[in-house]
């Protein structure tokens, strides 16, 4: 299937933030990781706080909660740089409780990173807020129903996927590659029965993979499907051509560890992580299936406007995958090899 | 009078300057329904003239967005009440234009939309890779609403399309009396 220049113009459009100057490094990819925030009341007005920011090293990220007037931090509580995250405990008393109060978190409109903040209240309930770069500040109104929760965890699948150009380029790959609509359904199942795999495992906590070879495994992934277009391209045939389902469900299993840091840096409590995997993965495939039919409606649309594509813009989708992925492989093997 | 001062309507998503301009596209009537009006006519004028203002328009806006960012200055806000009303008025009229009109208006919405987007994005330091979100996302719309409109066969299908180039007509008057009545 020949996707002509309107896709390989938004390959491009997309990894352009990841590539331009000012743009996050490609590295990073999968670091737009959320920030956690949770309120545990045990005493009326009296919260146990726990602080997670997402880290690098010693670079923390540079937000921070800012609790209502009223409340104060009470007594010595700690903080670590654990697991890629930066980790506070404290105490917080609110005189009149936190109903109706807003909590900020001070310096995200700066960053394109979420907030996930969540508050238990003593009698069992709970409220959960995904806090924004372009809405920093949460109201707390009382406990949340279910599917607010639902809807936060699958905003933030959409969001974890349509910002990870990485997984959109290889799913381009994809359709670059298969040669019918039978195979293309296989594929893209396969893709997502693996992804989904990995996707769990790594939250439930029995596996996971640390981020900088994961990143640069996930642009081999991508560096391995351009040379594949280019032989479709050509009319020649490879194993990946005859069953791209094999190869697509093989490195869906990496992707769903990149999928994952959506959700374990958050460091969910283990009574949340059944509904948070259900509708986080809801949400990546939501996005994903969304990015399919967007190309494969356009790939329509070209066909029935009968548009004769130049020769380099037939070409160009699958350089600019080969590329992009090269790219990616080697600053990501660099910064792997530098931080070793 | 009209106002002169075009007010921002920027959307800032906070997922960086390339979804600002993807969501400027999507969400921004005074902007996406003129491109729709220029497609739905496109269309109805057949696949030549659809694949003439599939590579036009955006490129048009992508000029009128670099000028914008350069310039600083804005077309009056009228520009927008216009723009729906002509090409609105011309996808429920159904009647064929000449080539070189229709690469006309193609060219003019570009320019006058894209220097609107341009200064917006600049005041809102997004930028060029703003305005390639905004061109790549109206090259996909133009190319999804021209397909579609193209593979109409079925007489009905092309009275409704005209029914759609009505409701932009009568968004255009609204939006003229909201221009009028509170802006001037």
């Amino acid at each position: 299937m020949r996707v002509p220049f309107l896709v390989a113009m938004f390959t491009v459009l997309g990894a352009a933030p990841h590539c331009l100057p000012g743009g996050p490094a490609p590295a990073a990819a999968h670091e737009v990781r959320p920030g956690y925030l949770e309120l545990r009341e045990t005493a009326p007005g009296v919260f146990r706080v726990l602080w997670k920011k997402p880290a690098r090293g010693d670079m923390i990220l540079k937000i921070d909660p800012v609790f209502p007037d009223g409340c104060a931090v009470v007594g010595i509580g700690s903080e670590t740089i654990r697991g890629g995250a930066y980790v506070a405990r404290a105490t917080l008393e609110c005189e009149g409780g936190l109903t109706g109060k807003t909590i900020e978190i001070a310096g995200l409109e700066t960053t394109l990173t979420d907030v996930l903040v969540k508050v238990y209240y003593a009698n069992g309930l709970e409220e959960t807020h995904l806090v924004h770069p372009n809405s920093t500040s949460a109201v707390i109104g009382g406990p949340g129903s279910v599917v607010q929760r639902i809807g936060a965890y699958a905003r933030l699948g959409i969001q974890h996927i349509a910002l990870g150009v990485d997984h959109l380029l290889f799913v381009l790959g994809l359709l670059l590659i298969v040669s019918s609509p039978m195979v293309l359904l296989k594929t893209i199942t396969s893709f997502t029965l693996a992804h989904s795999i990995t996707l769990g495992i790594a939250t439930l906590g029995f596996a996971n993979a640390p981020a900088l070879p994961l990143n640069a495994v996930i642009a081999l992934s991508i560096l391995f499907l351009g040379p594949e277009i280019v032989r479709v391209w050509r009319g020649e045939t490879s194993f990946t051509i005859r069953h791209p389902w094999v190869v697509a469900f093989a490195f869906g299993l990496l992707h769903g560890f990149g999928f994952a840091s959506g959700l374990t840096a958050m460091g969910l409590p283990q009574t949340e992580i059944p509904l948070a995997l259900l509708f986080f993965n809801v949400g990546v495939e939501l996005g994903q299936l969304a990015f399919v039919l967007f190309v494969l409606a356009l790939i329509r649309s070209f066909r029935t406007l009968e548009i004769r594509w130049p020769r380099w813009a037939q070409l160009f989708p699958g350089y600019a995958v080969g590329t992009l992925g090269a790219f990616w492989f080697i600053q990501r093997t660099v910064a792997l090899l530098g931080g070793m | 009078m009209i106002s002169l001062v075009f007010s921002a309507h920027l959307v800032t998503t906070g997922l960086g300057p390339l979804f600002d301009g993807i969501g400027h596209a999507v969400v921004t009537p005074q902007d996406l329904l003129p491109v729709i009006a220029i497609a739905l006519l496109a269309g109805l004028g057949g696949k030549a003239y659809a694949r003439k203002v599939l590579f036009i328009l955006p490129a048009a806006w992508l000029v009128g967005g670099l000028l914008g960012m350069t310039l600083m200055w804005s077309a009056p806000l009228g520009t927008t009440a216009l723009s729906f009303l002509i090409l609105g008025g011309l996808v429920v009229a159904d009647r064929p234009v000449s080539e070189k009109t229709g690469m006309a208006l193609a060219v003019a919405l570009g320019l006058l939309h894209g220097q609107m987007s341009g200064v917006e994005m600049q005041a809102a330091g997004i930028g060029l890779v703003g305005i390639l979100g905004t061109v790549g996302t109206l090259f996909a719309l133009v190319s999804l609403v021209t397909g579609l409109v193209v593979s109409l066969e079925r007489p009905w299908t092309r009275i409704a399309v005209r029914v759609a180039g009505s409701w932009i007509v009568a968004v255009g008057l609204l939006y003229l009396g909201w221009t009028f009545g509170t802006r001037g």
